[in-house]
């Protein structure tokens, strides 16, 4: 990677520094992670609830480099040639077309088939060659010059099989391709995945990662989130507001809140010009936080006890 | 430090944690790359490398903090003896130097030659300037010297730190508290004091040693031992951690078979696919489709003998079921004694321990495997196919009465497997009421099945036919 990138990621520290500029604030070790990754050259594994940041992790880090973000979004039954390479077998046949009327003149005077085989390949593999590659996110991540951030998105979705295919990419940065040979990465791309844990990876894949784990933030880290993010609510409704979705995280929820609904919500209360929490108004902004009607008609019930605590709530008008 | 790192990624392994060489070197990466300067930043570095899974996480975190977090505690501040006012000449003085016991020490060893030789030991001026790297150093030299490391019980625990205290060299401080006794010295319980701590230091050594390798090694040899005594000889008590045993045992066997079941061979020719594939080539049939051919499932049928002649194994044999069932897709858990009842639910709704209390509860009493079979078969006989596996936990002792053979040769007949696993050992097949050898002329396999470790073994062989 050129000078700049590498001034970038030069310590924890600058990692930090350039993510808050970037509008990502992080704890120290997700920065540490980065580092490390870029150092050891090995992709990192993040896990972690829905809406911590995961994937605006690989967002940010290619907007601090300025490289570009090669993203794979992982589903079950994701195949080679989806996510490595494909043969534009389009193309190859409308050359084949296009190219019959030489390969006449090529073969005319031969003498018997073996001739013509002969003839034939002596222009060896034309039609597998590079140009005819139709490169899919891994290879463009590998192709790519100056290097890349390669984001491969929801690994717990793909199949098992898949996993094995990205062995031979995420430790050794290459790509084998029978008809052409190995093609290994110019720049080291900076990788990572992302999991939700519907299912365990695999050992092997484990091995190759950094192992990063992002919970949901602590009140203070939130709260320079939420600053960062919705920077006209005012100090005293962004504790308050950060406050609540911390209660509300302590609840047995189906689904809890995370970072990106907090600032949802925070966005939607400004707009509502609100200045401090009333029992009302977030009884019916409530949805924009929680997803399940369960959710919403439980935490609906305890409102006044996570409310509580705040007397600023009613004192502030 | 690198040993350091070497022997705490031991200690993480004696922990249950997997650590591959591979991960040791990134370990090793991770730390040239981030200093030992930043202990937070180290810890979270070094948990990225080493820790795979969330628990493991937790494990990694009580374990680095024993290992590399103990701080050793400020001498100048313990060592001042809460009789320091008596010694002191004049407690009035504010001069720092008058109330701090290593001059008052180094005061009366000038006309002292005992104890001045005493204070030129290193041990002892480590402890009087308050040296604390220099003493923990010291204290880590010591340690390995006496091989620390190779802590198993805590029997061994005061010999160790006598051999650490002995290395130390804290037989002058002894020597010199004889003599000063013997005087009368002033300045003895200040001397006393320094030996206190000394040994408060070694003992604190030691046991956080004993902690991170012993807690590890004992649950290691525990399990070994566990896993090879014959289940009726486990005692209650050890039910949850052979709970934990069979289910981390399960979840192995499911792992590894799992993946065998969403292998798709291909199949048939699809044409409709071929075809509208081959559109965009003009008609040429460039991609072939073919149909896959997605393999059932494997169903298991396991039914358990919970009479009292086997009840100290169906405890075992039944929270097996349960781990089995708590793992793999479509198993069905079956208890009997003189009838039998489908126990799935039970299983799933309840936690173990109560799980089985139950089922021994409705189902228990004198075995009749006749009346079980056909309760059995009216139950289950017709969800039985080429891809049901049977599994008969039981010791076939029928008290005399009717087998009901053919039921069994039906189920052997519909089944791809009826596996029979009998507790007791081959030998007594067949004697006195046992019909196990009758039964097992309709079994595709029968075995001896009285520890864990044939368990798994049977599993794994059950699940590589059936995967």
């Amino acid at each position: 990677m050129h000078q700049q990138t590498l001034a970038q990621l030069a310590s924890v520290e600058r990692i930090e520094q350039g993510f808050e500029s970037c509008g990502y604030i992080c704890s120290r070790k997700i920065a540490t992670a980065v580092f490390l990754a870029f150092q050891l050259r090995k992709p990192v594994l993040v896990e972690g609830p829905p809406g911590v940041g995961k994937t605006e992790l690989a967002n940010t880090t290619a907007r601090l480099l300025d490289t570009p973000l090669i993203r794979l979004q992982c589903y079950e039954g994701l195949d080679e040639a989806k996510a490595l390479y494909e043969w534009k077998y389009s193309k190859q046949l409308l050359y084949t077309q296009v190219l019959k009327e030489q390969l006449g003149d090529l073969l005319r005077g031969a003498s018997g088939l073996a001739e013509s085989v002969e003839r034939l390949h002596r222009f060896g593999d034309i039609f597998y060659s590079e140009q005819f590659l139709e490169p899919r996110p891994l290879l463009k991540a590998m192709r790519q010059d100056g290097g890349a951030v390669l984001l491969i998105d929801e690994i717990d979705k793909s199949d098992y099989e898949f996993e094995s295919l990205l062995l031979e990419i995420l430790s050794d940065y290459q790509v084998s391709i029978p008809e052409i040979g190995t093609i290994k990465a110019r720049t080291t791309p900076l990788v990572f995945l992302t999991s939700n844990n519907t299912r365990d990876i695999s050992d092997a894949l484990k091995r190759r990662c950094l192992h990063l784990y992002i919970p949901f933030p602590s009140a203070a880290l939130e709260e320079r989130i939420i600053r960062s993010r919705v920077p006209d609510v005012d100090g005293r409704l962004r504790r308050q507001l950060v406050a609540f979705v911390h209660g509300l995280r302590q609840l047995d929820l189906k689904k809890a809140p995370a970072i990106s609904e907090t600032i949802d919500w925070a966005r939607s209360l400004l707009l509502l010009h609100a200045d401090s929490l009333e029992e009302d108004m977030v009884r019916d902004t409530l949805n924009v936080l929680l997803k399940f009607e369960d959710d919403i008609e439980s935490a609906g019930a305890q409102l006044r006890q996570l409310l509580g605590p705040s007397p600023p709530a009613s004192g502030g008008r | 430090m690198q040993a350091n790192l070497v022997n705490f990624i031991r200690v993480l392994r004696s922990h249950e944690m997997r650590v591959s060489p591979a991960e040791t070197l990134d370990a090793f990466a991770v730390t040239a790359a981030l200093g030992y300067a930043d202990r937070d930043l180290l810890r979270d570095g070094l948990a990225m490398t080493l820790a795979k899974t969330a628990e493991e996480e937790s494990i990694f975190l009580q374990c680095f903090e024993r290992y590399f977090g103990h701080v050793p505690p400020d001498l100048s501040r313990t060592a001042l003896p809460p009789a320091a006012d008596r010694v002191m000449e004049a407690p009035d003085l504010e001069d720092d130097s008058a109330t701090d016991p290593a001059s008052t020490l180094r005061l009366a060893a000038r006309d002292d030659a005992a104890l001045r030789a005493l204070l030129a030991k290193p041990v002892m001026r480590d402890l009087v300037t308050n040296d604390r790297t220099e003493l923990s150093l010291a204290i880590n030299r010591a340690a390995q010297s006496v091989g620390l490391r190779q802590i198993e019980v805590f029997t061994q625990k005061g010999q160790f730190t006598r051999r650490m205290l002995d290395a130390l060299g804290e037989e002058h401080l002894r020597r010199a508290i004889i003599e000063l006794e013997r005087r009368d010295s002033p300045v003895l319980p200040l001397v006393q004091r320094y030996r206190d701590i000394l040994r408060e230091q070694v003992r604190d050594r030691v046991e956080r040693e004993y902690l991170l390798q012993a807690a590890g090694k004992t649950r290691q040899f525990m399990d070994a031992i566990l896993s090879q005594t014959r289940l009726n000889a486990i005692e209650h008590r050890y039910l949850h951690r052979v709970h934990d045993l069979v289910r981390k045992m399960a979840r192995k066997l499911a792992a590894r078979h799992s993946r065998r079941r969403r292998r798709v061979q291909r199949g048939q020719l699809d044409m409709a696919r071929t075809l509208r594939g081959a559109m965009a080539h003009d008609g040429v049939l460039f991609n072939t489709c073919w149909r896959g051919v997605r393999r059932n499932r494997p169903q298991i049928l396991a039914l358990c003998d919970v009479s009292g002649s086997v009840a100290a194994y169906a405890k075992f044999l039944l929270l097996f079921l349960y781990s089995l069932q708590d793992v793999l897709p479509k198993v069905r858990s079956f208890a009997f004694s003189s009838h039998l009842g489908e126990v799935s639910r039970l299983f799933a709704e309840n936690p173990v321990e109560k799980a089985i209390e139950l089922a021994h509860r409705q189902y228990g009493g004198a075995t009749d495997y006749g009346a079980s079979l056909r309760d059995f078969a009216t139950l289950a006989m017709r969800d039985i196919d080429r891809d049901t596996s049977v599994i008969i936990l039981g010791d076939a002792r029928n008290n005399r009465g009717d087998p009901r053979l053919d039921l069994l040769r039906d189920i052997h007949r519909r089944a791809r497997r009826v596996i029979w696993l009998n507790p007791e050992s081959r030998r007594a097949w067949g004697t006195g009421d046992s019909d196990m050898l009758r039964y097992q002329s309709a079994c595709h396999f029968s075995a001896e099945c009285n520890n864990l470790r044939q368990l798994e073994r049977i599993v794994d062989q059950l699940l590589k036919s059936t995967g």
